[in-house]
């Protein structure tokens, strides 16, 4: 029964990668040149392992720096650094453009100074590197937090006994064992890139997920738009063999020793400054300055409040059904995955792939719907567009939910079981509730990223209807990112309760003592 | 009187690995039996295979004469009517302790429910505990708790698993024996899972001996330990001390001395000795000692028993090593074995 219903939630992710698999084969025209698809294809390598050098040396060292050390602002930075995931990627791309645009008044300020242009130009790959690392590293800085919290403090004391200092330390055992998280959190980075529309093109960089966006909104042309998704699917399946290989890591780490954090080393006043300074410039550069900066030009033009407010209702609403959905189907998902481990793995695939291609992987079965039931425009978009959401999300969903479930004592279940409950009925008395702090955290990771989400979005949203991501796109392509500032703020004010309260989830999930809660 | 639980020629494989091994055991109302044996012997995976979490390859597994699993298919374990209590008791942590208890008391009215619940945590002695959390019971406590709710149901039979590995020393008596005698009251059918002989034979009317997924022996505790089939069952019961032999006409000749044994054929043996059995004695065999340790209630001698070191109990006041010591061998104790350890000659030769 279970593995039944388990099939079905998977079906929701499989559907629209085969759609995208069926239209990228199918027959229409291609009007765009290959050299063109190659082009976008190595913008996107050099995104790629741009934002995945950068975010993998910020996120660890931020990381290594609030747990292993004391020093100013540290308990502060240990949440705070998590917070631009709140941010949009493409609001922090709008916040640096204006910021740092030839005309803008800090370079208008530099080049009164010293007679010289600054040698950067933010509407380029580089400069996109520089918005994607910003507002992507907190992935990695969490799974490193947490991987480092996990380490046993004796293989760190061990160290600090044979003479190692808090650099080697850290390059000769803390990096070693936790490489896996590190290769995780930085697919994950990475993954977000590829999916990313809405900054990218705003700085005005081809990919292929903008390729994607256009070929169907330009040319209208499904099969372009999925023959430039064909990368994209093959990068997400490698990066999520990448991921994949962490977590196995992840569960060799926890063993059966006993548990104790390692005790942070206090630094040394001048070290101690520098390591808040690093730690400032990080939460800067992926939050207080875009969001400042965009705070700071609300009042240029007053904003549109009442198409606001619908936005935002539309959001919320879009974001909380997606979110329900994408958790119900996860948790069917993993309450099944012992029966069929494999259609989990399968379901996952669907994290890796960009919104974009799950959006046009959608629209070849609701072509035929349409056409079934003409006048179901409206609802019909706004189901596509929820399964959109969780196929694209619900691996991020089903990460929480199964280790959450898997933490649960075999014997529980099966004690509901020798008590007379079906399988059914003891998943929803013992398993389920047991894993209710897993599924609530869940929800609010898929919120977070509905609410951010754009791409999928344009592709599938009916008609005039308008959520605060796409308001923000269509003002900052009118160049009027006074306007635009509204509606990313506001996103960003809408996600970060959420965040903050995932932030100490995260902190507080060290293995063993979660165990002990339940028994 | 038909036995309430029967196993016949039951195997459960993993890959190549045979967990289970064609066994054959019944049990009969009323009676609290035990199945011992090493870890890893396959006494779990028999005791999950009778509450249904398990399946059988191969063989039948009849509860009250009805057929609830074979190769062919089996009951799930909510359609059995056995309470299984788990090693780590399984309580859930988000219900109370009447809630765990009443966990399997479905289609109840609530009044009828909570009445049922406290005349069981009364069985108990837990009344008082009826709306504590699991996370603040002791050992004991959580133990009852578990026993409470899978006896909820009224199940034909009981299954426990290891049931009192959680607990230490003196506890672990205290709790066994106040549990026993509560279960002997209401008359419960019990299997009890252990790997600890002094255990097993304190609370086992019956005693399946099991070892690498076989049944090697079946009886009571007393018989079992006095007239093991092999060495490998008489070791499963506590220390045996094996020292070479020679038989000849009837009798077994050994370092500590000869031994009657009718029927047993000429040639090479070994004979077993629980090491309560070699006790000092005016006239014996001389043997010498190796080294002494103090064990608290006495000292234990590492004895050189004709070229095989041997431990043994020993309460007079210790000898020097390097001393001889006088002993003398019970020869009823005794049991002289085939040469391979495989068989008891004795008990062949009794039998025969």
């Amino acid at each position: 029964m279970i593995g039944v219903l388990a099939a079905c939630a998977a079906a929701v992710v499989l559907l629209p990668l085969s759609g995208v698999l069926a239209a990228a084969f199918g027959e229409g025209a291609a009007r765009i040149p290959l050299s063109d698809v190659l082009r976008y294809a190595a913008t996107t390598a050099i995104l790629a392992l741009g934002v995945g050098a950068f975010t993998a040396v910020a996120g660890a060292v931020a990381a290594w720096l609030v747990v292993m050390h004391r020093f100013p602002g540290r308990s502060v930075f240990s949440w705070a650094l998590a917070l631009p995931l709140a941010m949009p990627a493409f609001a922090v791309a709008y916040g640096y453009a204006d910021l740092l645009d030839v005309a803008g008044p800090l370079r208008s300020a530099i080049r009164d100074l010293t007679g010289q242009d600054l040698p950067f130009e933010i509407r380029s790959p580089g400069g996109a590197v520089f918005v994607l690392s910003a507002a992507f590293y907190p992935y990695v800085f969490l799974a490193m937090r947490a991987a480092f919290l996990n380490l046993p403090g004796s293989a760190l004391d061990a160290a600090r006994m044979l003479g190692l200092g808090s650099a080697a330390a850290f390059f000769k055992v803390a990096l070693p064992l936790t490489r896996p998280a590190l290769g995780a959190g930085v697919a994950l980075a990475v993954m977000e890139t590829l999916a990313d529309y809405g900054a990218v093109y705003f700085l005005s960089v081809q990919t292929l997920t903008t390729g994607v966006v256009r070929a169907w909104s330009v040319y209208g042309s499904t099969v372009s738009a999925a023959r430039f998704a064909l990368p994209l699917l093959a990068a997400a399946a490698v990066l999520l063999w990448i991921e994949r290989a962490g977590r196995r890591g992840r569960i060799h780490e926890t063993g059966k020793t006993r548990w104790r954090s390692p005790e942070p080393v206090p630094l040394d006043r001048g070290p101690g400054l520098a390591a808040a300074a690093f730690c400032l410039f990080l939460l800067c550069a992926g939050l207080l300055v875009p969001a400042g900066w965009l705070l700071a030009h609300l009042g240029a033009q007053s904003p549109d409040w009442s198409r606001l407010a619908i936005a935002a209702r539309n959001s919320l609403g879009l974001a909380i059904a997606g979110a329900l959905v994408t958790v119900g189907l996860a948790t069917l998902l993993a309450l099944g995955s012992e029966r069929r481990p494999r259609l989990v793995r399968l379901a996952s695939l669907g994290y890796a792939t960009p919104g974009a291609v799950m959006a046009i992987g959608l629209l070849a079965p609701a072509g035929v719907i349409w056409s079934l039931f003409p006048g179901s425009g409206t609802a019909l978009a706004l189901v596509l567009l929820i399964l959109a959401y969780a196929a694209r999300l619900m691996a991020s969903a089903l990460e929480p939910i199964d280790a959450g479930l898997t933490r649960i004592r075999p014997s529980l279940p099966q004690a509901a079981r020798t008590l007379g409950r079906s399988e059914v009925a003891s998943a929803l008395s013992i398993r389920l509730p047991l894993a209710g702090g897993s599924l609530l955290t869940a929800g609010l990771i898929v919120l977070v990223d509905i609410l951010k989400e754009l791409p999928a979005t344009l592709i599938l949203r009916p008609f005039n209807f308008d959520t605060l991501a796409v308001i923000a796109n269509n003002y900052a392509l009118d160049e009027r990112l006074g306007q635009a500032g509204a509606p990313s703020l506001m996103i960003l004010f809408l996600s970060l309760p959420a965040v903050i309260w995932l932030t100490g989830r995260i902190a507080s999930a060290a293995p063993p003592a979660g165990r002990e809660r339940l028994s | 009187m038909n036995p309430l639980l029967e196993l016949l020629e039951v195997s459960r494989r993993f890959g190549s690995r045979t967990v289970v091994d064609a066994v054959s055991l019944e049990l009969n109302p009323g009676r609290i039996a035990c199945l011992l044996g090493p870890s890893g012997c396959g006494k779990s995976t028999l005791l999950r295979m009778i509450a249904g979490l398990d399946h059988p390859d191969e063989g039948e597994i009849r509860i009250g004469g009805q057929l609830v699993a074979s190769a062919k298919g089996a009951l799930p374990p909510e359609a059995r009517g056995v309470g299984l209590v788990f090693q780590d008791n399984a309580l859930f942590p988000h219900l109370n302790v009447e809630d765990n208890v009443g966990f399997g008391l479905t289609g109840l009215s609530r009044a009828d429910r909570r009445r049922q619940v406290l005349s069981l945590l009364d069985q108990f002695h837990i009344t008082q505990l009826a709306s504590e959390w699991p996370h603040s019971l002791s050992g004991g406590e959580q133990q009852r708790v578990a026993i409470a709710r899978a006896l909820a149901r009224a199940p034909s039979i009981l299954l426990l698993d290891e049931p009192f590995s959680g607990l230490d020393g003196v506890l672990k008596e205290t709790v066994r024996n106040a549990l026993l005698e509560d279960l002997r009251r209401i008359g419960a059918t019990v299997l009890v899972v252990t790997h600890d002989p002094e255990e097993a034979m304190a609370i086992a009317d019956d005693l399946f001996l099991m070892s690498e997924g076989r049944i090697l022996q079946t009886g009571g505790p007393e018989v079992l330990y006095r007239r093991p089939v092999s060495l490998v069952a008489a070791r499963l019961l506590g220390e045996m001390v094996v020292i070479p032999g020679q038989a000849v006409a009837g009798h077994v000749r050994t370092a500590v001395g000869d031994l009657s044994a009718p029927g047993v054929s000429d040639g090479p043996v070994r004979v077993g000795i629980r090491p309560e059995s070699l006790q000092p004695a005016a006239e014996g065999a001389d043997v010498r000692v190796l080294a002494t340790r103090f064990a608290g209630d006495g000292h234990r001698l590492i004895l050189d028993l004709g070229g095989v070191e041997a431990t043994v109990r020993w309460r007079a006041a210790p000898p020097a090593h390097g001393q001889t010591v006088t002993l003398k061998l019970d020869s009823a104790s005794a049991v002289v074995f085939s040469d391979a350890g495989d068989t008891n000659l004795s008990e062949r030769a009794r039998a025969g």
